[in-house]
């Protein structure tokens, strides 16, 4: 029993390191990498070392579902972090429920999900698309291009969007999807189209490296984003540190936390990161809740005295942390996580100017159907910065 | 429920863990399964029931056999709640739905269900068609009647017997005998305000 007492306690980690998503899902395992070291040199798991098993999945469904088997039935963890793409979220439940792990998913994504083995801690549509619509629509203009990678997220997101903009009599100049692995050409075509039809602004649910195919064609066929900018839920600092500040400047990207923002738990983490992984990286959305979930976690743990998924369950829930992006919490009934909304506008170093921020947390509302844009002004006193 | 060995049943998922489960449990219950993905453009002979895993990408396929008329039911496999997903659902006329990841209890309830509500759905039709048969026959039977009450000057009780009488000695239907008065009245150019 004593022998046990001192054994590691150790969690499974998938994000892509390989495949169209590499980029941001790196991110996201270095975000949990620097909670692990924070863990850790605080004394672990009431004394236990916090390691981590961690696998690269390729950016493929197939390969999650695999290798979540793998981590719970072989390697014995209890917990795993990880997944970007819906389609490997998808990938990943049912093992999970299958065999009572527990995954905790730090990514933004479409809603309309729930499963007692997950926690996640990204956005859901009404802390950031609302947002997002509500401050385009008035900043810009009611006519927008939607393009999208060709998956289940872009279509539902494009759904909320379309919902907002009829709603303010607004109009919808196309809907356009790519496929994950899109060429140039297609972006530039695209491109080609927007500057034909001449909307208000963009609304881009593109993911991974189309991302900066779609930047660098919006800026090849010389179109301003001044005027008319690209908005985003998934665009952050790792795309742009990918792509180049200088075709990111100017596009706006809604989320609930950018490395900008301006509090003293973000600037410490900032410069612990970069102290430990280097000067240049950068970090993002999806690195900070990586980062904070595996503290959530690692909290969740001491109090439990163990992984027992059943205990973790039990406490998990309703928890909160001081994360950079301010305090977060559990929602007791859906999982989902209280999160601060932000509108960022990337700037010419590759960081956002955040332009708003909402005064308090917003509660995660993973099920709603039919948003509006009162949901958004009376949930939040909106401050101009 | 008899019949649950001889169903004839499709499975068109992808090979993972949902797929061998549904697969599976189709071959313990015993009905004569075959699986595909992605789905066919065209549908085996002699289908009795189809599940149908809504993915994403299948929002986009082009599968021309989901909009003909008379297809076996069709089971909707589903992995998102997204309205997006549902309404896709909702197009399908489904009598039962499969939620991933699946269970092998359950199933044999939903199968059943699906072909016995889509039977009785089809036996509703049919009996909607020859009620809709019906009323227009009733329809052009009024019409002669009003004809013949005009032109032989009979009461509507009469007219109805002569139609009745010519129907009986021809071995025709009421129906095709009104046709006949309804035909004959127009070709003579008598107009007949019913």
């Amino acid at each position: 029993m004593n022998a046990r007492l001192n054994q590691p306690i150790r969690v499974g980690v998938l994000f892509s390191e390989t495949g169209v998503t590499s980029v941001i899902e790196r991110s996201e395992r270095l975000g949990t990498m620097l909670a692990v070291e924070e863990i850790n040199e605080a004394g672990g798991i009431n004394g236990r070392e916090f390691q981590v098993i961690s696998y690269d999945p390729q950016s493929r469904p197939t390969r999650y579902a695999a290798l979540a088997k793998h981590l719970l039935l072989e390697d014995r963890v209890e917990v795993i972090l990880g997944c970007y793409m819906s389609s490997t979220r998808k990938a990943v439940i049912p093992v999970v429920e299958r065999w009572g792990g527990l995954l905790l998913y730090p990514t933004l994504y479409e809603g309309f999900e729930y499963s007692r083995n997950v926690i996640y801690t990204g956005a859901a549509p009404n802390q950031n698309s609302v947002q997002l619509a509500e401050f385009m629509l008035r900043e810009f203009g009611s006519r927008v291009f939607m393009v999208g990678s060709d998956y289940v997220y872009p279509y539902e997101s494009n759904r909320v969007m379309s919902d907002l903009i009829s709603e303010l009599g607004g109009e919808k100049v196309a809907e356009v999807y790519l496929p994950l692995d899109a060429s140039w050409e297609s972006y530039i075509t695209v491109a080609r189209k927007i500057k034909a039809s001449a909307p208000d602004f963009i609304f881009s649910t593109v993911v991974g490296s189309g991302t900066a195919l779609l930047h660098r064609a919006f800026a090849q066929v010389k179109l301003d984003p001044a005027a008319m900018p690209i908005a985003s839920l998934t665009t952050c600092e790792a795309e742009i540190q990918e792509m180049g500040a200088d075709i990111a400047e100017g596009h706006i990207t809604s989320a609930p936390y950018f490395q900008s923002v301006d509090s003293e738990t973000n600037r410490r983490c900032v410069s612990n990161f970069r102290k430990r992984f280097g000067p240049d990286e950068v970090t993002n959305m999806c690195w900070e809740a990586a980062y904070f979930q595996t503290h959530l976690l690692a909290d969740a743990m001491r109090k439990a005295g163990g992984d027992n998924v059943a205990d973790l369950l039990r406490i998990l829930p309703g928890s909160e942390f001081a994360a950079p992006q301010g305090q977060v919490k559990i929602d007791e009934i859906n999982h989902h996580t209280y999160l601060r909304p932000r509108i960022g506008r990337a700037n010419a170093a590759g960081q956002f100017d955040i332009l708003k921020e909402a005064e308090r947390w917003v509660r995660p509302d993973p099920y709603l159907v039919s948003h509006t844009l009162q949901d958004w002004s009376s949930n939040v006193q909106l401050q101009a910065r | 429920m008899r019949e649950l060995r001889s169903l004839r049943v499709v499975v068109f998922h992808p090979d993972d863990l949902d797929g061998q489960e549904l697969l599976g449990q189709m071959q313990r219950i015993g009905c004569q399964v075959k699986a595909f993905w992605p789905p066919l453009k065209r549908l085996p002979e002699e289908t009795d029931l189809i599940f149908l895993a809504i993915q994403p990408e299948v929002l986009s396929m082009d599968l021309p056999w989901l909009t003909r008329d008379g297809i076996p039911p069709v089971v909707p496999v589903v992995n998102y709640e997204n309205p997006v997903i549902i309404e896709a659902v909702l197009k399908l006329n489904a009598f039962a739905v499969i939620a991933s990841p699946v269970k092998s209890f359950g199933l044999l309830t939903s199968i059943v269900v699906a072909v016995n509500q889509a039977e009785k759905a089809r036996t509703r039709e049919r009996y909607i068609a020859r009620l809709e048969q019906r009323i227009a026959g009733m329809r052009r039977i009024t019409k002669a009647k009003a004809i013949l009450m005009k032109t032989r000057g009979v009461s509507e009780e009469d007219a109805y017997k002569i139609i009745r009488d010519q129907a009986m000695s021809k071995r025709v239907t009421a129906e095709e005998i009104a046709d006949a008065v309804i035909n004959a009245n127009e070709i003579l150019g008598i107009d007949v305000k019913t």
